[in-house]
């Protein structure tokens, strides 16, 4: 693994833990910053992505939105009650992410399922699903920079919550340690670009424990948006030809963005690279017809299918759900959530060779 | 201390700087403010002509821009519907200029109640916090929300012209001068932009054909001037489209009714309206609620809301009370619309929405209506040389772009917003919407830090 990827993993880590490095990144970004600079604040504007994700999830937990007793044990920032259509559309994407997985889940559900989820950050999809169904045989892998991971594990270490659930193996217990192994829970400090740089008959990153055998589940929820088009093709050829080799099933499940080219598209592109952040596939995969094609040219042959959050509500939330949803909070942001929702879609796709199947089985009736 | 006089001019010239006023100083003026709108009806009488402004929602730059565009106070009347308050980063500072303005020019500006104009809505939407930030005690947060019980609930505007003046303002870029009707003809409608040029212009009894050219021009995203063309008075008076019911030469239009939301099951008279008991907290539902929470919708008859509040209503709720009201027109707020402006149902209600980029993030444009004074130049007040040049009492045209602005920029997002038809039984008033952008960056003074999750990340 091309260690150089991963820039000042350590000072990063001091910026994060001393404070916001918001101060830090904007003195560095001055026009005498160099190349290596930038780039760096890029990764770590990226990094810290995850920890808004983290707060909006625990602002959707205290006020009912989703039941997640973990989130909290994960997220570094004192709560913030998010807005309601923020609300809102942190429910959608993590409970419509929860409806494919759950029908993966269920179907077969005596034979053992593997899900890999890229740049899961402090996502508590694993802890979840240990309560949800026990009885599956689930192997779940986490992909993150170290410096995730290593704040993932640490938050681990310290909540019995949380290390109880990884059974009777053993929890992590070196301070730092960046990753961990066991039959049912990996966390797998790696950079994924690191990935794409591999070409075939290089060996790639040993990721242990990963099963080339079973049916696997890739995850990412923005994630993969983050990256250039050719990385993220790149490191999905890797997955879906070398760690999950044909005739495995596999299937990829994305939440990201769409509609880059009108005014709250053209907005969000401007607001969030004063941020340091831009979204790559974003512009490359502009509508949901372009992320069906994408997703078919990855080889999902079986199925490539695409929904707006917008329509997720509507249609995915069943009636008595939405009303306790929207029962929760007045919301008055109507339209503003309707673009808001338009603009994020998820996309899921498979390849399993025919129509027993078990993604094929699984998601012949969700709605796109 | 009191407020009035030379100290109110000091606070108008601290709060346009964007700075806040000292507790004792709200207080006052809240105290004054409340003994003014306590005088005012439920529905208030403003006289054309007059300025419509929907949603500020705290924008105070965007409120900057609003005056540059549609001129200063006093020298143009405004009628603002509500949500002052909310999202933006200067709710205070915007309520408050606003307040300070109609206490000093209570002639020349209405305030009515937006449904964010409550305490419960502005624990949940921002106001709150920001009284906490910049006062360090809810003390103000208490002293606004006292003056919101006593914001009216509705305006009636009357003796608005049925036909605009056309501005003299010079055309827009890539608009065809030959789409423009005849310099005789009379005009409905007129949209400018900030630079007070002209992107449309609609002459009263333009026929069908014309209209529903100029929209389908306009779904057209891939047309490189994708502005409304204007329609022309080709066709003959009395078909299909045309507005003659009433008799379109005469300036006789009917009322127009300004609400923050929209109707209401309860009310089907405007002096129901002037029945209710306003001088309370905004409750979850009836009469009051309704008014501040409803939307127009395509729909028949009422709905039920998706907001929890208020009610969805369709064209015939709208064309009834306009017919039983002697309404020409009923302008509301309330929705957010990308471009700036939307009438729908044959022109019988127009929503207008004042905050543009709303909240920092939705990329639309803003706009107001300027409602003429019957018999005169609709909507532009004859301006002294004010502070802002202008020239010698010319007409003053607003202007956002700088030296090195792009004027076109609004004229691209502008598309097609006015009804298909615009046929109705009452003329209505003549209607020029001025649209504007967000002001300039580099001239909002964005805090230093800034809100965590804009987006899901």
């Amino acid at each position: 693994m091309a260690t150089q990827e991963i820039p000042n993993l350590k000072s990063l880590l001091a910026s994060r833990r001393g404070g916001p490095s918001r101060g830090r990144g904007r003195g560095r970004s001055g026009p005498g910053a160099s190349h290596e600079d930038k780039e760096a604040m890029r990764d770590n504007a990226i990094r810290n992505t995850d920890q808004d994700a983290a707060g909006s999830r625990v602002s959707c937990v205290e006020l009912g939105y989703l039941h997640d007793p973990y989130a909290r044990l994960f997220a570094s920032q004192p709560s913030t009650r998010r807005l309601p259509l923020l609300n809102r559309g942190t429910y959608v994407r993590t409970s419509a992410i929860d409806h494919l997985v759950d029908k993966f889940l269920t179907t077969y559900p005596d034979s053992p399922k593997q899900i890999v989820s890229l740049g899961a950050g402090t996502d508590t999809r694993f802890f979840r699903l240990q309560d949800g169904y026990p009885e599956s045989r689930i192997v779940y892998h986490e992909v993150d920079f170290a410096v995730n991971t290593v704040a993932k594990l640490a938050s681990i270490r310290k909540h019995p919550q949380l290390h109880t659930k990884l059974g009777a193996i053993e929890p992590p217990r070196t301070p730092n340690e960046a990753s961990y192994y066991s039959p049912t829970y990996n966390v797998h400090a790696l950079d994924l670009r690191s990935l794409a740089s591999s070409s075939d008959g290089v060996p790639i990153p040993e990721l242990p424990n990963l099963d080339p055998s079973i049916p696997t589940l890739l995850l990412s929820e923005m994630c993969l948006t983050y990256l250039q088009p050719s990385t993220v093709s790149s490191i999905l050829h890797i997955f879906l030809t070398r760690y999950i080799a044909v005739p495995t099933p596999a299937a990829l499940v994305l939440y990201e963005p769409v509609l880059p080219n009108d005014a709250f598209g053209r907005t969000m592109i401007s607001n969030l690279s004063t941020r340091n952040i831009s979204l790559p596939t974003l512009n490359a995969y502009p509508e949901l017809s372009d992320q069906r094609a994408r997703l078919k040219g990855y080889g999902f042959v079986d199925g490539y299918k695409v929904a707006d959050t917008a329509l997720i509500w509507r249609e995915w939330v069943p009636k008595a759900e939405k009303d306790r949803v929207a029962g929760l909070e007045m919301l008055d942001e109507l339209e503003e959530l309707e673009l808001l929702l338009r603009h994020y879609c998820v996309a899921w796709a498979w390849r399993d060779g025919g129509a027993e199947g078990v993604f094929s089985k699984a998601w012949a009736d969700v709605q796109e | 201390m009191s407020i009035g006089g030379s100290d109110l001019d000091r606070a108008i010239t601290q709060l346009r700087a964007c700075r806040p006023i000292p507790e004792n100083q709200v207080r006052e003026l809240c105290h004054k403010a409340r003994e003014l709108l306590i005088e005012e009806g439920n529905v208030v009488g403003v006289d054309a002509p007059v300025t419509i402004c929907g949603d500020i929602h705290g924008q105070f730059h965007d409120l900057m821009e609003l005056f540059r565009v549609g001129g200063d106070v006093p020298d143009t009347n405004y009628l603002f519907m509500g949500d002052f308050v909310d999202r933006g980063f200067y709710s205070l500072e915007s309520f408050l200029l606003l307040l300070c303005l109609k206490v000093r020019y209570p002639d020349r500006i209405t305030l009515i109640r937006g449904n964010h104009e409550s305490r419960q809505i502005t624990t949940v939407y921002g106001f709150y916090d920001e009284c906490l930030r910049k006062y360090g005690s809810a003390n103000v947060w208490r002293h606004c929300c006292e003056v919101f019980d006593y914001l009216a609930l509705g305006a009636l505007v009357t003796g608005a012209a049925t036909t605009l003046e056309p501005s003299e303002g010079p055309i827009a870029e890539n608009i065809n001068i030959d789409n423009l009707p005849d310099s005789d003809a009379e005009i409905e409608i007129e949209t400018l932009n900030a630079n007070g040029e002209i992107m449309y212009r609609y002459a009263r009894n333009s026929d069908s054909q014309s209209t529903s050219a100029a929209s389908q021009a306009n779904s057209n995203p891939a047309s490189s001037s994708p502005i409304a063309p204007t329609p022309s008075r080709t066709g003959a008076a009395g078909t299909g489209a045309t507005s003659s019911a009433n008799g379109s030469n005469k300036n006789d239009t009917g009322a127009i009714l300004c609400v923050h939301g929209g109707l209401s099951p309860l009310i089907d008279s405007i002096d129901k309206i002037r029945l209710l008991d306003r001088k309370q907290e905004v409750p979850h539902e009836g009469a009051m609620c309704d008014l501040l929470w409803s939307d127009p919708d395509e729909i028949e008859g009422w709905g039920l809301s998706p907001r929890g509040a208020g009610f969805l209503f369709g064209a015939d709720i709208v064309k009834c009370f306009n017919h039983k009201n002697d309404l020409s027109l009923i302008a509301r707020a309330h929705q957010l619309v990308m471009e700036g402006f939307k009438e729908m149902f044959d022109s019988t209600i127009v929503t207008v929405w004042s905050a543009p980029n709303y909240c920092y993030r939705c990329g639309n444009v803003a706009a107001i209506l300027e409602l003429g004074e019957d018999g005169s130049n609709a909507g532009f007040v004859r301006r002294s040389n004010g502070e802002r040049g202008g020239g010698g009492g010319g007409w003053v045209l607003g202007s956002n772009v700088g030296p090195e602005g792009n004027p076109t920029a609004e004229n691209r997002r502008l598309s097609s917003v006015l009804g298909d038809s615009m046929q109705r039984a009452r003329d209505g008033p003549g209607r020029r919407y001025r649209v504007f952008e967000a002001a300039p960056q580099d001239s909002r003074g964005m805090p230093a830090k800034k809100p965590a999750a804009d987006y899901f990340l």
